[in-house]
């Protein structure tokens, strides 16, 4: 009963985040930006979840665990999808030192100076504490090139702008998704060497099913086929990586980039196909998402405004940096920190794939703070947004530079 | 061939190397996902498998979902095709779905007669024979040995009226499959149908009357109005979600294969909360959309073909995966005595019965109904939640003659088809 509640309620949203009335900013501008990046369903589903209005009881979440499951691995598998290797290779290295610098420069903003007020307010092991805190200051590090996009879409920033900071944003994953190996490696075993090597088995097994799927797919003309083979591959490898409680996200990434690798042109057709149920897929996840977040929790109400200046200020230095080390090599615009204030989907996913696979309580909390603090930047991102479009007064210029 | 047969291979091998990780990971997550992606892909292949071996592509998802399932080589835990029931109710509304959309009224006027009255020949003579069948094995059925004579004469019979059931859901499956169409196929495809509806009433009088010979009283009320609601509610909530679908298709015209999945879904799920038929429910949305507009209903057949790969391969192969095997092995000689009287009945009746003018419908109709699936386990299932003294034993007995009939029966529907001269193709792409 309660997968059928979960459709009727996504369908439901889906109505809702679709209607031109709640898209149209003239009405009320925080709603629609919410319902156009898809949050809305992230709060809607934290309303309904067992901490709120309770329609979703506990042992709901653990019979949505096979859902959950499947969104973390079909979001993996896109994210392993973009990493075409055509164009890595292609970057210069100024590029990816300037992704690492400004997410680096986040996540050591975040999580070093969170890292006391959790470890006296835990009570847990330092290592498990030192796995919190990297999941923080991950998520932290993060950004969404969504305003970018939209930005050079709509005419009000120049393509080339909009691009490179939409780049810089789609590489930071990979600095998320190196943490959060370190944050499992500390978490999911009593000791961090069996916890890296668990990673590292998740990865293989991602690996292995990429090159399988990739394999299974080569020869097939038929469309149909095609999409039901990527469906059950996708299938396959969360289900895999939930069943041995690994993580279904990591597995996805590595089966996603193998096949993305190893695939040829029918992935391609195949990863097109995939994406009519991408939307879908990411907003059933974040509903699901939302289900989980705990809002008695009064430490994570009080961490969170320290989260969210942290990392403000860590990506506004951040943004400086990266300037710096590549304004000569891409086109960025000034005051790229401002840009960069809007998390992605894929910091709820961490936070979600670190509650799954390490349940406690200073999860929970990390959890928590991740998820209303993503919301938060979300609102706070458009108004940052507006700066970044706005020409920089004469003084301010020569510090940030001209790309 | 080789190469198909190698993809299964890996895919078994992966699936064997996941299964024994168990040695170091005791404390296993959730197996849903993991069933529903090795069903899914290892259905796909053993389905090509079985199509180069000149069998029916559902044999091929039903035999590999027993091999690799919980029964035998137990790569896929029972927990996780038990949580694959949601797709079952999905595979049944769609395949209903599409069979609605053949259920035109010039059909229905043209054979309607025919088809209602040679159903109730080879349903009345199959339960006849099965119901004295199991009377006279009442000293040797554990579940009748200790009823009186008029109970184990009720228990006869309502076990006989799940057993004469038919699978329309196979017979559709195939009837895609080999992309068959005339009035052999026509006939066959209305025959169970109609069948599943007699079957329905049937099955309702004789759980009442069970329930009255163990002292329940008969509440004829209680009866017909259960039976109303199940047939005439079925068929509102049908129209009602036709109107629905012709609204979407003619105002929004976007993502239909999607659309139609999720409103399928929801509607065998409300369908089961409700005590509707799914079945019905989404057979008369189908009748009603191709009668009121032939081109849409057009429509929602190529879109279910799209959609309906994946689903069906992993509800065949999910239903494969359920098969109790063991089952076969407790009951198997009485199962297997009953599959035969069966046979031998709904052969006999279609001989004598089947209507004279097409010789194909005497020589061919009972190999298509010899198939057993979704609603034959939907009333084995409801035999042992009414009645939990007896019903568990009896859900086993019935449990044992599906296994049998899944795997002989789409082999002889395809044959009926094949010999019937209306198989156009067995190349038909995106198909099940």
């Amino acid at each position: 009963m309660q997968a059928l509640l979960v459709l009727l309620a996504i369908a439901a949203l889906s109505l809702l985040a679709s209607d031109r009335r709640v898209l149209d900013p003239g009405r009320s501008a925080a709603l629609a930006q919410l319902a156009a990046s898809g949050l809305l369903f992230l709060a809607l589903g934290a309303l309904v979840g067992p901490d709120a209005l309770r329609i979703f009881s506990p042992k709901d979440l653990v019979a949505m665990q096979p859902l959950l499951a499947l969104g973390l691995g079909v979001a993996g598998v896109s994210v392993g999808l973009n990493l075409e290797p055509r164009l890595l290779r292609m970057l210069p290295k100024e590029i990816y030192l300037a992704a690492l610098a400004h997410s680096g420069t986040a996540f050591l903003w975040v999580a070093l100076p969170l890292a006391g007020p959790l470890l006296f307010t835990a009570g847990m092991p330092a290592g498990a504490v030192v796995g919190a805190v990297a999941l923080l200051g991950a998520a932290a590090s993060l950004s969404s090139g969504h305003f970018a996009v939209l930005g050079y879409r709509t005419g009000r920033m120049e393509r080339h702008r909009g691009l490179s900071v939409a780049l810089l944003t789609m590489l930071d994953d990979v600095v998320g998704l190196g943490v959060l190996m370190i944050a499992l490696s500390f978490g999911t075993a009593a000791l961090p060497w069996e916890g890296l090597g668990l990673v590292v088995l998740t990865l293989l097994l991602g690996a292995v099913c990429g090159a399988l799927l990739a394999f299974l797919m080569h020869g097939l003309s038929d469309l149909g086929e095609l999409m039901a083979v990527l469906l059950g591959g996708v299938a396959l490898v969360s289900g895999a990586a939930a069943y041995l409680r690994m993580s279904t996200l990591l597995a996805g990434v590595a089966c996603g980039a193998t096949l993305i690798w190893v695939g040829g042109r029918a992935v391609h057709q195949a990863a097109r196909v995939l994406g009519r149920f991408e939307r879908p897929a990411y907003l059933l996840l974040i509903f699901l998402v939302g289900v989980h977040v705990h809002t008695r929790d009064l430490m994570a109400w009080a961490l969170l405004p320290a989260y969210l200046g942290l990392r403000f200020l860590g990506k506004i230095l951040g943004g400086a940096l990266a300037q710096r080390v590549a304004g000569h090599r891409l086109s960025l615009p000034p005051r790229l920190g401002y840009a960069l204030i809007p998390q992605g989907g894929l910091a709820l996913c961490l936070v979600a794939e670190y509650l799954v696979l390490v349940p406690g309580s200073l999860s929970q909390r990390v959890f928590d703070v991740v998820v209303a603090g993503a919301i938060i930047n979300e609102l706070l991102g458009n108004r940052a947004f507006q700066r970044v479009l706005t020409p920089p007064s004469h003084g301010r210029r020569g510090w940030e530079g001209t790309p | 061939m080789r190469a198909v047969l190698l993809r299964l291979l890996l895919l078994l091998v992966l699936l064997a190397v996941i299964a024994r990780a168990q040695v170091w990971r005791v404390d296993t997550g959730t197996s849903v996902a993991l069933a529903a992606g090795a069903l899914l892909l290892c259905g796909l292949f053993a389905g090509k498998v079985a199509k180069g071996v000149g069998l029916p592509r559902l044999t091929g998802y039903l035999l590999v979902g027993v091999a690799v399932g919980p029964y035998a080589l137990g790569f896929i835990p029972g927990a996780g095709v038990k949580g694959l029931e949601l797709v079952k109710g999905l595979a049944v509304s769609l395949i209903a779905l599409v069979a609605g959309t053949e259920l035109q009224w010039g059909l229905i006027r043209r054979v309607g007669v025919k088809v209602a009255t040679l159903c109730c020949l080879v349903c009345g003579v199959t339960f006849v024979v099965i119901c004295a069948a199991l009377f006279s094995l009442k000293p040797w059925l554990p579940f009748l040995a200790p009823m009186t004579t008029g109970q184990a004469l009720a228990v006869s019979a309502l076990v006989s009226m799940v057993v004469v059931s038919f699978s329309p859901t196979v017979t559709i499956a195939i009837v895609q499959e080999t992309s068959a169409r005339g009035s052999f196929t026509e006939f066959l495809m209305a025959l169970v149908i109609i069948g599943d509806l007699v079957v329905m009433v049937g099955f309702a009088v004789a759980a009442g009357i069970t329930r009255a010979s163990f002292g329940g009283g008969l509440d004829v009320g209680g009866l017909v109005g259960g039976v109303g609601w199940e047939l005439f509610g079925s068929v509102v909530v049908g129209c009602v979600l036709a109107v629905c679908m012709l609204l979407y298709m003619r105002r929004v015209k976007r993502e239909l294969p999607l659309f139609l999945v999720g409103l399928c879904f929801a509607s065998a799920e409300a369908g089961a909360r409700l005590h509707l038929s799914p079945l019905l429910v989404s057979l008369a949305a189908g009748a009603l959309i191709v009668n009121l507009d032939e081109r849409e209903g057009e429509r929602i057949h190529h879109a279910i073909q799209r959609a309906g790969l994946p689903i069906f391969a992993l509800f065949f192969a999910a239903a494969g995966a359920g098969l109790k095997l063991d089952a076969l092995v407790t009951v198997g000689p009485a199962a297997l005595l009953l599959v035969a009287l069966r046979a031998v009945a709904i052969y006999g009746s279609c001989r004598r019965f089947a209507p004279p003018d097409d010789p194909r419908l005497r020589q061919y109709l009972w190999m298509g109904l010899i198939s057993q699936a979704g609603v034959t386990f939907g009333l084995a299932a409801l035999v042992s939640r009414t009645f939990p003294d007896f019903g568990a034993q009896v859900e086993v007995l019935i449990v044992a003659m599906i296994t049998a009939h899944e795997l002989i029966g789409p082999v002889l529907t395809r044959r009926a088809i094949q010999r019937s001269g209306e198989s156009h193709t067995d190349d038909a792409p995106n198909v099940a």
